[in-house]
């Protein structure tokens, strides 16, 4: 009797663990299929936003979904098996070796699913590969932990679109909408990955190659991307977004960078910023065309102080929405849903209004200039740079009062 | 009588004597002279004994044998470590005339061979047995020699090629060593087929080819490189490029095809006394190119023109100061070796300045040829 007894409880325990090992994977699934419903899912694969992400689009569905009922299939089958076949004491069934015609079916099957995967599969490859309709050229070149994109002005780059001396910028990339830009993708320093889910796949950014990627936005909007291949302390923050812009809006833009500079009005906030500007930022920063009090033009030397020999160029910072490689926003909350969310017919206009005062992210900003390493991590320690030859990964902190900071706020706010 | 183990005790205990001495008259005294006294009484102390009881073969309460019983173990056989300590100290003398480099070498064979020497006396009186003695000596030392004779083994094969590969012409050299190469693999598949093949065969085989090729390694490093690396070198080739028009005779063998041309920034070609640029993303031939800022950027130089060119990169100059009000402009160029036509060749460059920097701006020349230029923007 009690052994009987004994074998119910053990029955009764192992049916506890059984079920509670199913409610975690039915929690699992359900939690990962809310996910799927996330409404504020800027770096979504599946919603695609330019010829290139469709063609990736058209290619991946099929395949999920035949992968997805060949998965059911053999789950089910698995399953299937392993409740119709337990062990309840029963005798070992006539052992057997061989069948022939089902191992030819299912090798055959296999083979054919493979080949109408393979077949799409390299077509699509070509397709994305392509260059010859190239209608516009971006340098893109990473470095820890942020992207500068460089407009050449060679080619059509003048011809078709008014580019008649280089542009530089970083964090956002702006195209024109429907217009065909091929990435020249490198990097300064180490491996980095260069990936915008909604307007084409990723491509690794490798120091000493130039890698080629297609990029093109069927519509106005911004849209997010990261870094995809670890690089270093702060991979994580090391974000990008790519805007498109009408036609017409992205002439505007163009015009707006090709201007030249213009120095803050004497006596004013702005004008402190600029003298402040110079003695903590110019190092590194270069703002094009800020020059010293006898004319001459201010040229930063970042390849003195950093690993990469580069840092993000600010002559027109506030025309990006973004600051430290897209880490953080330049706008408010509130200014930067109204840009985000906008139709596409708004958008353009609201987003080359650029940042002003009210709509500025001072929080954020703020933080940074108060000590950017604390807020992103970096190799910025001044005392711990023996590896490095004493150049820096990222921006040290500078010790900026507080008046300091207000003075180079109210500089950058006139860089647009 | 100074039976053979006490003999160790008893040079110990000199060595340690002589050394405390040495010690006191460097350092006017000190513990470590104390500690040296300490070491030599101790070993000439063990010495008497192992002399008192026969290395061990008679007990030390038999008074009557210690004078008539044998020594412990039989005499040590035949060893070429004296002739090696004679050659390497003959070396370390040559060393102190001749160069450092020598020096320490002989200095480690010395240290070496004493070493050895001293473990072969040691093993060789280790017992009766002379199999068991090459055993103990095994133990003792395989585990440097083995490593450091296939350090040596591979250090002659590396030098002897590396000789071959410097005499012998570019295309020689990579016939040659593809035979090479070959014969090692034909003669590996034959072994791996063939069971049974003795060691001595495949030894004598290694040893044969290993002589041979430090013989050919030798007769061709005294012969000397070959021409054009002897030239290059009195050019003083390696040590820098001149940009101008003059010719070196190096600069004369320029390449035909540079690899990774699939990622260079710019093919830059001088065709009809024109110069322009193709890029990857651009449809036609540019005469503008953009490169980056503070990035290695490759560019492939190709000469369709007759005659011997180079391509010039210029990207802005350094002015010192020399004191006086005396300034020196030194232009910032890198460039190619002269290229004859069809031939490629290569530069990387690194510019960290922006082209606005400088009032000249930056550009691809070819020295020699009005109007044969490419501007370069840097952002």
């Amino acid at each position: 009797m009690k052994k009987m007894f004994n074998q119910v409880g053990e029955s009764m325990k192992s049916a506890r663990r059984w079920h509670g090992a199913a409610k975690a994977a039915i929690a699992v699934s359900a939690l990962s299929f809310l996910a799927s419903c996330a409404k504020d899912a800027p770096q979504d694969t599946w919603q695609p936003a330019g010829p290139n992400a469709e063609k990736i689009d058209n290619l991946q569905r099929p395949v999920f979904y035949v992968a997805g009922i060949v998965g059911v299939i053999v789950f089910a089958a698995v399953a299937w098996t392993m409740y119709r076949y337990r062990d309840r004491g029963q005798a070992i069934p006539e052992q057997t070796h061989g069948k022939p015609a089902l191992e030819i079916v299912l090798t055959v099957i296999p083979v054919l699913i493979l080949l109408g995967v393979a077949v799409p599969t390299a077509g699509t490859i070509f397709e994305l590969a392509k260059t010859s309709d190239t209608e516009m050229t971006i340098n893109v070149t990473g470095q820890q932990w942020w992207w500068e994109y460089d407009y050449p002005a060679s080619g059509s780059n003048i011809e078709e679109f008014g580019i008649t001396a280089p542009i530089v910028t970083s964090g956002q990339l702006v195209i024109p909408e429907n217009t065909k830009v091929l990435l020249r993708v490198t990097s300064r320093d180490v491996i980095h990955s260069y990936w915008i889910p909604k307007l084409n796949g990723k491509k690794d950014s490798v120091p000493g190659r130039v890698h080629l990627l297609r990029m093109e936005g069927s519509q106005p909007g911004i849209y997010a991307g990261q870094c995809t291949e670890f690089c270093g302390l702060s991979h994580s923050y090391m974000r990008m977004e790519a805007v498109v812009l009408s036609r017409a809006d992205y002439d505007k833009w163009v015009a707006n960078e090709l201007e030249e500079y213009t120095a803050p009005a004497a006596g004013t906030e702005a004008a402190v910023g600029e003298s402040l500007f110079i003695q903590q930022c110019s190092r590194c920063h270069q703002v094009n065309g800020l020059a010293n009090s006898d004319g001459s033009l201010i040229i930063s030397a970042p390849d003195q102080y950093l690993v990469s020999g580069a840092a993000p160029n600010l002559t027109n910072l506030m025309t990006r929405n973004t600051f430290a490689g897209a880490s953080w926003d330049l706008l408010t909350p509130e200014c930067r849903n109204n840009v985000w969310n906008a139709d596409s017919a708004d958008f353009g206009e609201r987003y080359l209004a650029g940042v002003s005062s009210d709509c500025l992210n001072q929080k954020d900003l703020r933080e940074w200039l108060r000590n950017s390493p604390a807020k992103k991590p970096m190799y910025a320690d001044p005392t711990k740079l023996e590896a490095s030859d004493g150049k820096y990964r990222g921006m040290p902190a500078l010790g900026l009062t507080e008046d300091q900071i207000n003075s180079i706020i109210a500089y950058l706010l006139e860089r647009k | 009588m100074i039976t053979t183990s006490s003999k160790l005790f008893y040079g110990i205990g000199g060595v340690a004597f002589a050394a405390a001495i040495v010690w006191m008259i460097a350092n006017n005294g000190g513990s470590g002279a104390v500690a040296l006294v300490f070491v030599a009484t101790a070993s000439i102390f063990l010495g008497a004994i192992a002399s008192y009881v026969r290395d061990g073969h008679v007990l030390s309460t038999d008074t009557e044998q210690h004078d008539s019983a044998p020594a412990a173990q039989r005499g040590s056989g035949r060893s070429w470590f004296p002739l090696g300590t004679a050659l390497s100290l003959g070396t370390v003398i040559v060393g102190l005339v001749t160069s450092p480099g020598i020096f320490k070498v002989g200095v480690a064979l010395l240290l070496a061979m004493l070493g050895e020497w001293l473990i072969q006396n040691w093993s060789d009186r280790a017992s009766s047995d002379p199999s068991y003695n090459e055993r103990v000596r095994g133990r003792v030392v395989h585990p440097l020699e083995i490593p450091i004779a296939g350090a040596l083994l591979l250090a002659i094969i590396v030098l002897s090629s590396s000789r071959i590969f410097l005499a012998l012409s570019k295309n020689a050299g990579a016939i040659v060593f593809s035979i090479i190469g070959i014969l090692v693999l034909f003669f590996g598949s034959v072994l791996s087929i063939r069971r049974g093949t003795s060691v001595r065969f495949v030894g004598a085989v290694c040893g044969v080819v290993l002589l041979s090729l430090s013989v050919v390694g030798v007769v061709l490093a005294l012969d000397g490189e070959r021409e054009q690396l002897t030239e290059a070198a009195e050019e003083d080739h390696f040590a820098h490029r001149a940009c101008g028009v003059e010719a070196e005779y190096s600069d004369k063998h320029a390449v035909r095809a540079v690899s990774a041309k699939s990622s260079v920034a710019a093919t830059v070609t001088l065709k009809d006394g024109a110069l322009y640029a193709e890029m990857d993303g651009y449809s036609g031939p540019l005469t503008s190119i953009t490169l980056q800022r503070s990035l290695n950027s490759s560019i492939i130089f190709q000469n369709e023109d007759e005659g011997e060119h180079r391509m010039v990169v210029t990207y802005g100059k350094v002015v010192e100061s020399l004191g006086g009000g005396v300034e020196r402009e030194t232009l910032l160029q890198a460039c190619t070796s002269l290229v004859t036509k069809g031939g490629q060749q290569g530069v990387v460059v690194n510019i960290p300045k922006p082209s606005f920097s400088s009032t000249e701006g930056f550009s691809i020349t070819v020295p020699g040829l009005e109007g044969a230029s490419v501007e370069v923007l840097v952002p």
